[in-house]
């Protein structure tokens, strides 16, 4: 039974780690309607200068912001390469993720594993000192929710301010931003830099939880973050009182819970990845199929 | 009724969160007591259990797992009798690695193992926070990828072997074989801390034999083919081989090529002149295995801790050579080793 808890706990640390992940693909795919392709570099861009400056000693915090300014630089690049250039979002995102990997191993010195074990970490210093390293799990746990807690709320008040509806709205009704006097472009070149951000600080995060940073580390991060969104869109719709924020958040813990789950009770590591895609299917399919009374369809997908 | 449900799941999904932080604290002083038979067993051989991860499929590394569960059992732990053993292999994705990592330190194990760097660093970073020991082998260089402090002492809960390439012996071997030639040619992965550690080493040795290296830089899985490619294309006389996780996977690939264009391979073990290199000062895995799995049971039985053990390199490895690739490439045994050991083809 312990071993259970040790693994549920270890799920929910996860989970909302990769929620401040899905946070950021929720702001891109679903706020801009911008499939970003991104992510795929910038969670590692951000495991790679999180690893580079904790190994040389800096502030773990500082490492964070660090982590989250590079990651929207380099969604303000793919931002540019879509308005300024007019590539299609999708190759727009494509190129950048390809530039990023020979970034990334740039800023790690060419060595694809960055270990900084035994050095303070936002798990291990700060207010996380505040709890003894014999409660080391909870001490993990505990720092994860907050932290994704923290993003959480401040997005949501991002998204009321006047900044936040019009990057609502250039993704929903372009001419809306055009009739108020401000450029689309600009707002999506804005909330590109913001999803990418938080995917970099999202994989900040985890590999100060790893204790080492890795370029391979982004292979996969927009199944999981699409994965997420969907998930936590489809299934939590319904409830009135949770936003679609924090039901992207919990999107990513039950969908990282359900793999870890399927891990534990026996199946191979092999097949991870075919059961990840199959759980896709069905929630995308049990959303459809569900009776309409239920889904709200006069509300936009940007309803905060 | 449906949107019931929904409250339900959000409601379920508070009280389990809730749920995790109650038994967290609970949990922290009550997981010292599994698993059964772990109390101070310093002198019996109390049941153990141990959480292993192989890297890659590699005859290599599965050397290694023959050779540590042979060191395991000279030394009184025996799968079935007193030790359950979890095998997983991560299928050369350093990711999958951390997340078997993370499940088997969620687990309680009472000793993790890695086979290759990747799969030691996931499973020390994750074991580094609880008081799990980890043991490694096949690492190149376990202090530069950070598990241990120094080979002498590791000074962190991590011990193992470490397969530090014999690189001096081996420009002899291939100075002998091949008495005329002057530029060896050598694949390897960028992005593995092993290999560009051994290409340094041997750029700086190969001078002293009069060898000019030429070096052809992969990132990954698909440029190993052309990578070859382009080295025999610049004219090299032989190519040699580092514990290059990535090359070594594509050896099939790399021999057919090699061997059309009548360029011999040297190995960087014996595994791989059984598969078809002409030769190699080999390390043997699976003696490499077996003194990890002897470090391991130490560990286990409590006589020493994983802190004070020294890493445990090879020292010179032995010469072993294929008999029938030599014959097909027309080239003689040189006297300096024709005590050599001789592998069927």
């Amino acid at each position: 039974m312990n071993v259970f808890f040790e693994i549920l706990v270890s799920v929910l640390q996860e989970g909302f780690v990769y929620g401040i992940m899905a946070l950021g693909i929720y702001v891109t795919y679903q706020v801009l309607n911008f499939p970003d392709l991104t992510v795929e570099g910038t969670f590692p861009l951000g495991s790679c200068v999180a690893g580079v400056m904790i190994a040389s000693g800096l502030n773990p915090w500082f490492a964070c912001l660090a982590a989250f300014l590079c990651g929207a630089a380099a969604g303000g690049v793919t931002g540019l390469l879509h308005v300024k250039l007019r590539i299609t979002d999708l190759l727009s995102g494509i190129l950048v993720m390809t530039a990023l990997w020979s970034v990334n191993l740039a800023i790690t010195s060419g060595s694809a594993v960055k270990a900084f074990y035994n050095q303070p970490t936002i798990y291990t210093s700060g207010p996380a000192a505040l709890i003894p390293d014999s409660q080391n799990t909870l001490r993990a746990l505990t720092v994860a929710f907050l932290f994704c807690l923290a993003i959480k709320i401040l997005l949501d008040l991002y998204l009321k301010t006047k900044s936040g509806l019009l990057l609502r709205a250039a993704g929903d009704n372009p001419r809306y931003v055009v009739s108020l006097g401000k450029d689309p472009g600009n707002m999506k070149i804005l909330g590109l830099m913001l999803g990418n951000g938080l995917a970099a600080l999202s994989g900040c995060i985890l590999s100060q939880r790893e204790e080492s940073a890795d370029i391979y580390c982004g292979t996969g991060m927009i199944v999981l973050g699409l994965a997420a969104v969907i998930v936590g869109i489809n299934l939590f719709s319904g409830i009135k009182f949770l936003r679609s924020t924090t039901a992207v958040v919990l999107g990513a813990v039950l969908y990282r819970g359900v793999l870890m789950i399927a891990l534990q009770l026996g199946l191979p590591t092999n097949y991870m990845k075919l059961l990840m895609a199959v759980l896709l299917t069905i929630v995308l399919v049990a959303n459809k199929t569900m009776p309409t009374g239920r889904r709200k369809r006069h509300v936009a997908r940007t309803q905060v | 009724m449906k949107n019931f449900a929904k409250k339900l799941t959000a409601a379920a999904l508070a009280i389990l969160l809730s749920g995790a932080f109650g038994a967290c604290s609970s949990g922290g002083s009550a997981s010292s007591a599994i698993p059964a038979g772990k109390s101070g067993g310093a002198q019996s051989k109390a049941y153990k259990s141990i959480g292993v991860i192989e890297y890659a499929v590699n005859p290599s590394l599965d050397n290694c797992y023959t050779g540590f569960m042979k060191g395991l059992k000279e030394s009184g732990y025996e799968k079935g009798k007193n030790l359950t053993i979890d095998f997983q292999n991560s299928q050369a994705d350093a990711n999958n690695a951390q997340t078997i990592a993370k499940t088997m330190v969620a687990k309680n194990y009472d000793l993790v193992m890695g086979i290759a760097t990747p799969a030691a660093m996931a499973l020390y970073g994750a074991a580094n926070p609880t008081k799990i020991p980890t043991v490694f082998t096949a690492v190149g260089d376990p202090v530069g990828a950070g598990i241990v402090k120094s080979l002498a002492k590791p000074g962190v809960n991590c011990t193992g072997s470490a397969d530090i390439l014999p690189l001096e012996s081996q420009l002899k071997l291939i100075r002998a074989f091949l008495p005329h030639a002057k530029k060896i040619g050598v694949l390897h992965t960028t992005s593995e801390p092993n290999s560009t550690a051994s290409l340094k080493t041997f750029q700086r040795l190969a001078p002293k034999y009069g060898f000019e290296v030429i070096d052809v830089g992969v990132t990954g899985s698909s440029d190993v083919e052309p990578g070859m490619k382009t080295l025999i294309s610049k004219k090299v006389d032989c190519i040699n081989n580092f514990t290059d996780n990535n090359v070594v996977n594509h050896l099939p690939g790399l021999l057919q090529a090699a061997n059309e264009a009548k360029i011999p391979i040297f190995g960087s073990e014996v595994e791989q002149v059984k598969n078809g290199c002409l030769a190699t000062v080999g390390i043997d895995y699976v003696v490499l295995g077996e003194q990890t799995g002897k470090m391991a049971a130490k560990i286990l039985n409590g006589t020493v801790k994983a802190a004070d053990l020294s890493v445990y390199t090879v020292q010179d490895g032995k010469p072993v050579y294929n008999k029938k690739v030599m014959q097909q490439l027309g080239i003689s045994l040189p006297k300096a080793y024709s005590s050599a050991e001789k592998i069927a083809g």
